[in-house]
């Protein structure tokens, strides 16, 4: 059933992750650890057929979202029509109103965009969130398919999989194409960063180069990065992996000492490129996750391709009153929060604890949002030598540069826990690779 | 040079210098080690007098045991070796991911086979891994300059030891010599002072011990990109 091949050689792949130093970053009691992200040899296949209609719904979703961050930043005109509530836009925290009438080069928003997904046992694919800020994860499934090649080389000979390890000419050319003329350049927050595998492998592999904030400086809202002899070489497009409220001392959080000071400046007045755009987190909200079905029929004329988990908002009294009556059966996310962080099942709380959560509902409608628990689709992964079924999701990535291009593969995290439906790396989870088969 | 920051330019010295640091005195660590098989018991301490680390160690096996494995002991191998990770893991897009790789599995192995096997056999290990760094360096790092400050840092660092622990002159002036090489093409700064008292020094051949810590100032102050 499975690729013996590849599951012989689970522990040398694994090693070979450590060689590499493929790790991601946790901070406990205030220190910083590194862990390896362990890595499960069974991969997830998605047929041809599957993935050419995966591939269709997500470029429609993410041209939409597109369209919604322009439209927020531009001229509203989805408030205005009222298919969005301006109380979901501008009391979110994703919304930055120094990114009023912005336009970023090229029109482009979120040009690498990470969208989760879950299967149900019924195989229909569910979006569970997007992530247009700066979704991280591809690095991993890019190294992993690079050394299961290596570890084992027949399989890839007896299955047609599509070759992924495109990913960094993909986001070479994502960034290439919003160049305003310079340098390109990763801006990482700095080796503690729990994500600074991928930074500097990213940077690697585009060949972009890596800078922490000391590195660069604007002059005359240009952005430029200094060398070694004090020359300066103007950057056209910086992929930053630090948050917005970090970027910009002089525009956002002022005690940020790991933002560039101007930045802003030279971004609105277009001389270089930010990947993803500043305020992108107004449209990767939870509570905004709700109306992108609407998004797309209201931007794009068609129906959505793929579906949103059932989704409740208390906001609005009819979804509330059933969020309240169906609680114990529901998952509660608090839209504030991420990385698995805020999310709570109803099934797990003591009848106190539901009678407490209702209240918060009632008090703060807008801070949650409630969904159905679909029933996921277990991957097997292998557990001491033998295959046990746990929840998996995927991380599809999806570039938008001068066309809007899926790369076919994606992250597939796993829970370890049997009882969990968490993932995500900070909580313990694992990986696998993406196959998608050609044929 | 292609566009690189000077903070990486220290970063790329120093990680020369950490290297280079654990792989001589592992080197003279073999011979010392030996000697306090059967001949001296109490070599160590002059293995700690000649570089100038203080002698917290006690017995022999305190001493294998700390100065190769301690993470605590900030003149350890293994701190040593973190140290030239700390500079590594931030020029991965410089050096390549296959050549900090070599750093990454010596830093694992100290880790983790530590008390499981002899000693030596581990750090036989970490030679070969350090040797391996120097080629994947040659053959993967591909910005010239970087390959020429890191050289640098790595014959600084060797001619300190080689002085410290009184090895031959002539090979003291061989890498004298490659360190030369090296300095002359690199775009830095560096003092020509420096340069000049330790040329000066050399030139007195087997006779520049008389001289011993002017020249292990100058050494230090040619290059100063801290």
């Amino acid at each position: 059933m499975y690729d013996v091949d590849l599951i012989d050689h689970m522990d040398s792949i694994n090693q070979l992750l450590a060689r590499y130093g493929v790790k991601f970053g946790i901070y406990k009691n205030n220190m910083f650890h590194e862990q390896l992200f362990p890595f499960d040899a069974i991969p997830r296949v998605i047929t041809k057929a599957e993935f050419d209609v995966l591939e269709k719904g997500l470029i429609q979703r993410v041209d939409a979202l597109n369209l919604f961050l322009k439209d927020i930043y531009g001229e509203k005109k989805i408030v205005k029509d009222k298919v969005v509530p301006e109380e979901f836009i501008f009391i979110s925290k994703g919304y930055l109103p120094e990114c009023e009438r912005i336009c970023p080069p090229k029109g482009i928003y979120s040009h690498i965009s990470g969208i989760d997904l879950v299967q149900a046992k019924d195989h229909s694919w569910f979006i569970l969130e997007d992530n247009l800020r700066i979704p991280s994860g591809a690095s991993y499934p890019m190294i992993a398919r690079e050394l299961c090649r290596r570890a084992a080389p027949a399989t890839f000979r007896k299955n047609s999989v599509v070759d992924n390890r495109n990913y960094a000419m993909m986001l070479r050319e994502t960034m290439d194409y919003v160049n305003t003329g310079g340098i390109s350049v990763i801006l990482t927050p700095g080796r503690y960063n729990a994500a600074y595998f991928e930074h500097s492998y990213l940077a690697e592999r585009t060949g972009s180069v890596l800078a922490v904030s000391s590195d660069l400086f604007v002059e005359n809202n240009c952005l430029y990065y200094k060398d070694y002899r004090e020359q300066k070489q103007r950057v056209g497009v910086v992929y930053r992996r630090i948050s917005d409220e970090y970027l910009d001392p002089l525009t956002f959080l002022e005690e940020s000492l790991i933002g560039v000071p101007g930045i802003m400046d030279a971004y609105r007045a277009g001389n270089v490129a930010i990947v993803n755009a500043p305020g992108n987190g107004v449209a990767d909200d939870k509570g905004i996750y709700y109306f992108v079905p609407k998004m797309i029929r209201y931007y794009l004329n068609e129906e959505p391709i793929l579906k949103n988990a059932p989704t409740y908002l208390p906001f609005y009294e009819e979804d509330r009153k059933y969020v309240l009556e169906h609680l114990d059966t529901l998952v509660i996310k608090d839209v504030a929060e991420a990385g698995g962080y805020g999310v709570v099942f109803g099934s797990n709380l003591t009848k106190e604890q539901l009678s407490e959560f209702k209240k918060r509902i009632e008090t703060e409608s807008r801070r949650f949002i409630a969904q159905e628990v679909i029933d996921f689709l277990d991957l097997d992964i292998m557990d001491e030598g033998v295959p046990v079924p746990r929840k998996a999701d995927l991380r599809a990535f999806v570039l938008s540069g001068e066309t809007t291009r899926v790369w076919a593969s994606g992250l597939t995290r796993f829970s370890r826990n049997p009882d969990s439906f968490v993932v995500n790396s900070s909580q313990g989870g694992g990986f696998k690779d993406t196959w998608v088969l050609s044929r | 040079m292609g566009i690189i920051s000077l903070e990486k330019i220290n970063h790329l010295y120093w990680l020369g210098r950490y290297t280079e640091r654990v792989f001589t005195t592992i080197k003279s660590f073999e011979g010392y080690y030996d000697r306090m098989i059967d001949q001296d018991e109490t070599a160590y301490q002059d293995f700690c007098r000649r570089l100038n680390i203080p002698d917290i160690y006690g017995s022999k096996e305190a001493f294998v045991e700390e100065y190769v494995y301690d993470e605590k002991n900030p003149d350890s191998l293994y701190s040593n070796l973190a140290r030239a990770f700390d500079n590594a893991v931030i020029l991965r897009e410089e050096i390549s991911s296959e050549v900090l790789a070599y750093i990454q599995m010596s830093l694992d192995l100290l880790k983790s086979h530590g008390h499981k096997q002899a000693a030596l056999l581990d750090l036989q290990e970490i030679v070969d891994y350090l040797f391996a760094f120097w080629g994947s360096v040659d053959d993967c790092v591909e910005n010239e300059d970087c390959r020429n400050i890191m050289k640098c840092g790595k014959y600084v660092e060797r001619l300190d030891l080689y002085m410290r622990l009184s090895y031959d002159y002539r090979r003291i002036e061989k890498e004298f010599s490659k360190f030369l090489n090296r300095l002359h093409r690199i775009q830095i700064w560096y003092s020509t002072e420096n340069l000049g008292k330790l040329t000066e020094i050399l030139n007195k051949k087997e006779r520049w011990t008389e001289d011993y810590y002017d020249a292990l100032n100058a050494l230090g102050g040619i290059i100063e990109v801290i």
